[in-house]
């Protein structure tokens, strides 16, 4: 099917990926968490004790399956392209950020409009810096920003980032003396998850659709401000719509600041989180789920992004960088304001320097 | 009401930088023509592709040679 030749299919592709998250949050993927890239990144980086935060360890099968279906798909539809070169190691840079950004706000962009359509006022205050980070990588696309072109490489070189994320599944299945090889929560986020099967199949499918239709949540705003199109923010769009209707229709919808699920009301740093991942993705090609789908067609730039964001994970977790969720009193514990610390804060301020350095210093070379 | 499509001229580059470029170069000469989100039918790829009249073909390409800007892929297409 072709999703692309009207906006109609374009809204339909959206829905078809919030029906997706639907199913995977009914089936026990946490609460606002149906799909995460950022998170279920994290959680993965967990399971291979890159972190050893014990509440956020789990191989997902959900990213996993967008590489391969998105693999799948263009290799069927010889969209497959392996290429390479497109200055790596600044994207493995914009990667990092882009991941500790998500983890200072608590979501990607695709977790963002999840949380939107619960009623998840924070969400909704992160979109403004996420939009304004969006807005200003393309401030510096204009003025010429450019990580230089790809180049075609070997075929099989593009199929070492689907071939790795088949590597870690498998593995997430291995013991060794009984002990399972990689990490998996019992408790916290990383322990709640549909069964495995259902999150790969909606992984893969997500891919596919993604694929399809190049969803992509920086992609949306940038070519709405680039160039006055709204191809891209239909998908968004049709995702929001499926899923404020589940929302409703399940009880979850609960408009407010306080009491959503793994999140936090630091209205600053939830700006300047998002902003951070608004820069940077746009400066990098896409969000962090485009970099998935784009590793899984061919990019090993991508891939390297995606390695980048496996990278932050580790270093938001290790080093203390990722907020953590506001809690109500319990018994037992008083509330929690949530937000990040010291650290995280400082961290998401270096980011938008680098992430300005970076915007300046990389100029299109003109051939004459 | 949806926009009837038409033959067009698109202009895919390596870089969305090269796009910018173009679209710029473009407006100095008077040369016809707009920035538009790659067509899909084209490309997997999601930048940014300059559209413009079948007719304008010999004025992008001296343009593009001119300016050293180098296409990915001239096509013609319905935009």
């Amino acid at each position: 099917m072709n999703f692309t030749d009207s906006k109609k299919k374009l809204l339909l592709a959206g829905a078809i990926c919030g029906i997706i998250a639907a199913v995977l949050a009914k089936l026990g993927n946490p609460a606002n968490m149906a799909f995460c890239i950022a998170c279920f990144l994290r959680d993965t980086a967990g399971a291979l004790k890159l972190h050893t935060t014990e509440t956020v360890q789990y191989v997902r099968p959900e990213t996993i399956g967008i590489v391969l279906g998105a693999f799948g798909i263009a290799v069927a539809t010889k969209e497959y392209r392996s290429s390479a070169g497109s200055s790596p190691m600044i994207r493995f840079l914009l990667g990092m950020m882009i991941m500790i950004g998500s983890l200072v706000f608590l979501g990607c962009p695709l977790r963002m409009v999840l949380r939107m359509s619960a009623g998840d006022l924070n969400a909704w205050v992160a979109l403004i810096g996420f939009a304004a980070g969006v807005g200003t990588g393309a401030f510096f696309l204009k003025r010429g920003f450019s990580l230089s072109r790809a180049y075609e490489t070997n075929k099989i070189s593009g199929t070492v980032a689907p071939a790795l994320m088949l590597g870690i599944f498998i593995l997430s299945f291995v013991t060794v003396g009984g002990v399972a090889l990689l990490a998996t929560s019992k408790t916290g986020p990383g322990s709640m998850h549909a069964p495995i099967i259902a999150s790969l199949i909606g992984g893969i499918l997500f891919g596919v659709v993604a694929q399809k239709s190049r969803m992509c949540f920086a992609g949306g705003i940038r070519d709405m401000i680039l160039v006055r199109s709204f191809d891209l923010i239909s998908v968004i769009a049709g995702l929001f719509v499926v899923m404020l209707i589940y929302n409703v229709a399940t009880g979850n919808f609960h408009i407010g600041f306080t009491g959503q699920p793994i999140a936090h009301a630091q209205h600053l740093w939830n700006i300047l989180g998002m902003y951070v991942v608004g820069f940077a993705a746009v400066l990098a090609g896409g969000c962090p789920l485009r970099q998935l789908v784009l590793a899984g067609q061919g990019s090993q730039d991508a891939a390297v992004t995606v390695l980048g964001m496996f990278a932050g994970a580790a270093a938001a977790h290790n080093f203390g960088l990722a907020a953590s969720a506001a809690a109500a009193a319990t018994a037992d514990a008083p509330a929690v304001a949530g937000g990040p610390g010291t650290a995280g804060k400082a961290a998401v301020i270096i980011c938008i320097v680098l992430l300005f350095v970076i915007a300046v210093c990389n100029k299109r070379k003109t051939a004459k | 009401m949806m926009r009837k499509k038409e033959m067009k001229l698109v202009v895919t580059f390596h870089t969305t930088a090269d796009a910018m470029a173009m679209e710029k170069a473009c407006k100095e000469k008077q040369v016809p023509g707009r920035l538009i989100p790659v067509p899909r039918a084209i490309s997997a790829g999601c930048g940014l592709a300059w559209c413009t009249g079948l007719e304008d073909r010999k004025a992008i390409e001296e343009l593009m040679k001119d300016i050293g800007i180098e296409e990915e892929q001239i096509h013609e297409c319905l935009v």
